[in-house]
């Protein structure tokens, strides 16, 4: 196949187009369509079942189905001020976030310092361990891999971040800080 | 000599260090090679975490999600389709498309239709004319689907009227950019399909923006 470096100019365009098939299935879903929100679902159930499997680590199917489902019964409320993936980003944060908090053993574990599983934060270099680096997170105490996945993996900020989880911003770095010291033990 | 505790070197990475403890982990780290290998193992972790990819889930949710919210779930077949006959049949299914709402507006419209306001929502398509039954075909979807969606805009929600106006000038954008692609380069198969695709894309945004409008009329 041999294009022009125009003809590359408008594939870029296309680039922006696919992301935009977002917004009109959105407005078509809310109106009741879905067949459109069915393309939602085929472009983003992969984030979000990745998103829910690493925060949550347990019932991840089920959750991703209901953030999908709230998604569809709160589509009125998409205004198209943010891109919806973001949306839907944001909204299967606060189910995920919603789900751990119904569970004691949730509240339990985050408010304690971090537990075993991964060796304590410290300066001097241990044996690297080889294993998956998302096996490895998997087995960071609750807190600090939510918060290492809200973080690194995903993007916010410290103080959104302090806001989701009723936290302060100090707690956030701290257990951050925890998470990204355990882990690099892990990187090969 | 005193190093920055390992926290500060995470929050230097982070960029979230304020200007003075910054300079002083700077100036350690010039002459510090632990602090500096530390520092450059948190680096590691976090350009980790930013490559990590999205995997699917084993198995399709969308029944369960297609039952929760009262749709008919649908069939999905798996066929493997090589690249050069998809886009021959894009390019077939826009001839076809537009001969058939060709056929369909003879038969429903007395006189030509009426051309669409410039600045309206729906605007007026970059057809290039290589086949003229086709091409009056197709402006003719298009001119009805646009003149049905400005009858119905001040009934739509603005945002979708807002979403619905910038979609379509970025398909006409796309247009004009792969029909000035190809009087660069006429023979290029790939570009033809890629501009029936995406004329195609257009009048599935119409038909589809249209279906609102009816709605909720």
């Amino acid at each position: 196949m041999t294009t022009t470096s125009t003809g590359l100019s408008a594939l870029r365009t296309s680039d922006t187009l696919a992301a935009d098939a977002d917004a009109v299935d959105a407005a078509m879903a809310a109106s009741g369509d879905a067949h459109a929100f069915e393309r939602l679902y085929r472009r983003h159930v992969n984030r979000i079942h990745t998103l829910v499997r690493r925060m949550l680590g347990e019932e991840v199917d089920d959750v991703t189905q209901d953030v999908l489902i709230r998604a569809w019964q709160k589509l009125g409320s998409f205004r198209g001020e943010s891109a919806f993936g973001t949306w839907l980003h944001r909204l299967a944060v606060n189910v995920i976030l919603n789900h751990r908090a119904s569970r004691s053993r949730f509240r339990r574990r985050f408010l304690e310092e971090p537990e075993s599983g991964l060796e304590a934060p410290a300066r001097s270099t241990q044996p690297a361990v080889q294993v998956d680096f998302e096996a490895a997170m998997e087995r960071l105490p609750d807190g600090a891999r939510q918060i290492f996945v809200l973080h690194d993996v995903e993007g916010y900020r410290h103080e959104e971040i302090a806001g989701m989880l009723g936290i302060n911003a100090g707690t956030s770095k701290s257990q951050l800080h925890y998470a990204r010291m355990a882990l690099r033990k892990h990187l090969t | 000599m005193t190093h920055p505790s390992s926290e500060q070197l995470s929050e230097y990475l982070d960029g979230v260090l304020d200007p003075e403890a910054e300079r002083e982990v700077v100036g350690h780290l010039a002459g510090c090679a632990e602090c500096a290998t530390l520092l450059a193992e948190l680096r590691r972790v976090l350009v980790r975490a930013q490559a990590l990819e999205d995997l699917p889930p084993r198995e399709d949710l969308w029944p369960g999600v297609a039952a929760a919210i009262g749709a008919a779930p649908s069939r999905r077949w798996r066929v493997s389709v090589p690249v050069p006959l998809l886009l021959a049949a894009g390019v077939a299914l826009m001839l076809l498309s537009g001969a058939a709402v060709a056929i369909a507006l003879r038969q429903q419209t007395p006189a030509s239709p009426v051309a669409a306001q410039p600045g309206s929502l729906g605007q007026a398509p970059a057809v290039a004319a290589s086949a003229p039954d086709d091409a009056r075909g197709y402006d003719a979807a298009v001119r009805a689907l646009t003149r049905e969606l400005d009858q119905n805009a001040g009934r739509l929600d603005t945002a979708t009227v807002r979403i619905v106006n910038q979609k379509l000038g970025m398909i006409d954008r796309a247009i004009a950019e792969a029909e000035l692609a190809l009087t660069a380069d006429p023979a290029n198969n790939y570009l033809h399909g890629h501009l029936a695709q995406t004329r195609l894309r257009k009048l599935d945004l119409l038909r589809r923006a249209a279906a609102i409008g009816r709605a909720v009329s």
